[in-house]
């Protein structure tokens, strides 16, 4: 089915009422196929994510490790012949872009379905749309976040999630810190709908084991390192936590973690994924000789392994294709002053992502169309990825993996942490 | 400029009648528009809260609490909105716009209470809040504030217009009195000059041929009562013509 535009709907109606009878099934699937994203040389796929402001680097990292596998697929010819391509525009990581990039993407673009959105906020915002244009078979791919609203009624038809969700993460967290008798946890999250989700996570994960939270303060979203949290450190200190869960954005997480340490709050603090490690890890590093003395106290939840473990075949993917393609955000999105990392979670995310979703485009065969997407996302079962968890997905199940990994900083990188209690205790 | 000390009081007069008129013309705008937008605001706000209210049913019993923020966000983005909150029927909040913390004030108020009340937290303005129960109160409530703030801001704005209206009318004013005042001084001045020279010439004769006494106004007349009174002490000079 055509996108709902004027001249679409007049081509469709006018053509459509005369042709109707004459038409053959084939010659009909022809022009939709145009009109979703889909010609004879490429698939185009829709994304809104922050490419600028103070969290553009979640957006650029996600985007360089999905164009890295893109890349490679395109080198080889594409999917089935059809070249992957991906139209982008920066929301900034506020909703209201998102909503108005979507549009475009869904009306004017008219791409074969949206991939790689970055956020709650934006996500949350966006979801609504696709249930009103739910007859174009629309769908959004593996957004990067773990809020709960694209997994459930009435939008998780909407949308396919790989990640683990924040309620899966803030639980993990929990449960370690209890784990190792840290039972007063606080909470320092952004005051919209990420952080709404996060501290949910966090609520009834505690509540499960007969506990609260013991305070929480909030940030605006869009603070930066800059940013004192000193007000928020100091709500949390009269509450005497004994770890404290971030949801947040790298730069917000950075100030609040520097400013804790400095005000004498010195307890574990925990990172959801999306905070976007090694942004924050630069951000607490750079241009202090004091740096360990903060990182000491980081421990960051992820959602894929770690990129150091080359042992694991999609790391080792992700390593080689990375270096080979290095890739830079296209055109006027590009951001001079912003330094991309070899490599980060957000990335090997990314690149996880568009590996998948080219397995699923392959699974659509030589005549893709919206209206099978679904059936092909269905037929993912106990599918390898090569990240040492097997993926399904059913009506039922529409968030492909549960994997988590707990990090801390070790020498100013990230490794895999295991033992909570001889760090932490 | 050459005003009569006479006329200084009617300038006087006319300078406090347009102060009292600035003032309590002000004091009626800032009445009658505080009133009127604490009233609108109320009754917003109170329509606001209430379909936060139903809309919130839904989410609070099936749906992710994120979802239940997003809602409030959204509203928040209306001009004069403050702050939001929800609370449930225990008193816990499950949303809200709070930064960087929920306020003591409004942690240690009753939640259940819906109607309009003030508010004023340490070192921020003052704010109206208002709210609205979900499910008749079984499933907690939702609270708005208003900011004040934007009501001050409206008032300075109409008032501020108002005193720009009064000002200019006022030195027009001013203007238009110091000349009337000078058109009525002029003749009193040449009057009181004609009385003089009355007085100084010991008889009337060479004062009967002054232009004063061809005016009609009460000058004149008072010019020619003068020139008779002078007359009357001389009375073969009398020239009862002269008084018409």
């Amino acid at each position: 089915m055509p996108a709902l535009t004027r001249r679409n709907l007049l081509k469709t109606g006018i053509v459509g009422s005369l042709m109707l009878p004459f038409t053959t099934r084939f010659a009909f699937s022809q022009d939709s196929l145009v009109s979703q994203g889909v010609s004879d040389s490429q698939i185009v796929l829709g994304t809104s994510a922050a490419f600028s402001g103070p969290s553009r680097g979640l957006g650029i990292e996600l985007y360089r490790g999905a164009q890295a596998y893109f890349a490679h697929i395109n080198s080889q010819g594409g999917v089935r012949g059809r070249e992957v391509a991906l139209k982008l525009y920066d929301d900034g990581y506020q909703p209201v872009p998102s909503v108005q990039n979507t549009m475009k993407l869904l009306l004017e673009d008219q791409v074969f379905a949206l991939f790689g959105y970055v956020g709650t906020p934006t996500v949350t915002r966006v979801l609504p749309i696709l249930k009103k244009f739910q007859q174009e078979d629309i769908l959004l791919f593996f957004p990067f976040t773990g809020a709960q609203p694209q997994r459930e009624p009435p939008y998780g038809e909407f949308a396919f999630n790989l990640r683990a969700s924040y309620r899966e993460e803030t639980q993990g967290l929990v449960e370690n810190f209890l784990s190792i008798g840290r039972t007063r946890i606080a909470v320092f999250y952004q005051a919209d709908a990420y952080g709404r989700s996060g501290w949910a996570g966090v609520r009834k994960a505690l509540s499960a084991h007969g506990e609260n939270i013991v305070g929480e303060a909030t940030y605006k979203r869009g603070a930066r390192f800059s940013s004192s949290m000193r007000d928020q450190v100091e709500i949390l200190k009269k509450t005497n936590p004994q770890a404290v869960i971030c949801i947040g954005a790298y730069g917000a997480c950075a100030a609040f973690l520097r400013d804790a340490v400095d005000g004498g709050l010195e307890i574990p603090i925990a990172n959801l994924s999306f905070v976007g490690s090694e942004n924050l890890l630069q951000l607490i590093t750079e241009g202090t000789d004091a740096s360990d003395r903060y990182a000491r106290h980081l421990v960051n939840s992820q959602v894929v392994p770690s990129y150091e473990d080359e042992s694991i075949p999609v790391v080792k993917e992700y390593s080689e294709l990375m270096r080979r393609y290095d890739p830079t955000v296209p055109g006027d999105l590009y951001q001079a002053d912003y330094q991309p990392f070899e490599k980060s979670f957000v990335s090997l995310e990314g690149f996880v992502n568009a590996k998948l979703l080219v397995e699923i485009l392959n699974r659509l065969g030589d005549m893709p169309s919206r209206q099978r997407l679904e059936e092909a996302v269905f037929s993912i079962q106990d599918f390898d990825l090569g990240i040492g968890e097997l993926i399904s997905f059913s009506p039922e199940r529409r968030q492909g993996m549960r994997g988590l990994y707990y990090t801390v900083v070790d020498e100013g990188r990230f490794i895999p942490l295991y033992d909570w209690g001889a760090r932490f205790s | 400029m050459n005003i009569q000390r006479l006329f200084q009081k009617t300038l006087f007069g006319i300078f406090l009648l347009f102060g009292v008129i600035a003032v309590s013309t002000s004091w009626v705008c800032i009445a009658t528009v505080d009133s009127q937008l604490s009233e609108e605001y109320v009754s917003n706000s109170k329509g606001i809260a209430k379909t936060i209210a139903d809309a919130s049913v839904d989410i609070i019993l099936n749906r992710d609490l994120s979802a239940l923020q997003s809602l409030i966000d959204q509203f928040l983005e209306i001009q004069g909105i403050n702050y939001i909150y929800i609370v449930n029927e225990n008193g816990e909040f499950l949303a809200h716009t709070f930064v960087p913390g929920i306020p003591e004030e409004i942690l240690s108020s009753d939640p259940s209470i819906t109607d309009g009340i003030e508010r004023s937290f340490s070192g921020a303005e003052n704010y109206i809040e208002v709210g609205s129960p979900i499910l008749a109160g079984v499933a907690g409530s939702v609270h708005i504030g208003m900011d004040k703030g934007l009501i001050s801001l409206k008032i300075q704005r109409a008032v501020g217009r108002q005193m720009y209206l009064i000002s200019s009318i006022f030195v027009v004013g001013i203007f238009a009195a110091i000349w009337l005042v000078n058109l009525a001084a002029k003749p009193v001045s040449a009057l009181l000059g004609y009385a003089v020279e009355l007085a100084k010439a010991g008889d009337g004769e060479q004062s009967a041929s002054n232009p004063l006494l061809e005016r009609d106004d009460e000058a004149g007349q008072l010019a020619r009562l003068f020139l008779y009174f002078a007359k009357i002490v001389d009375p073969d000079r009398v020239e009862p013509q002269a008084v018409k």
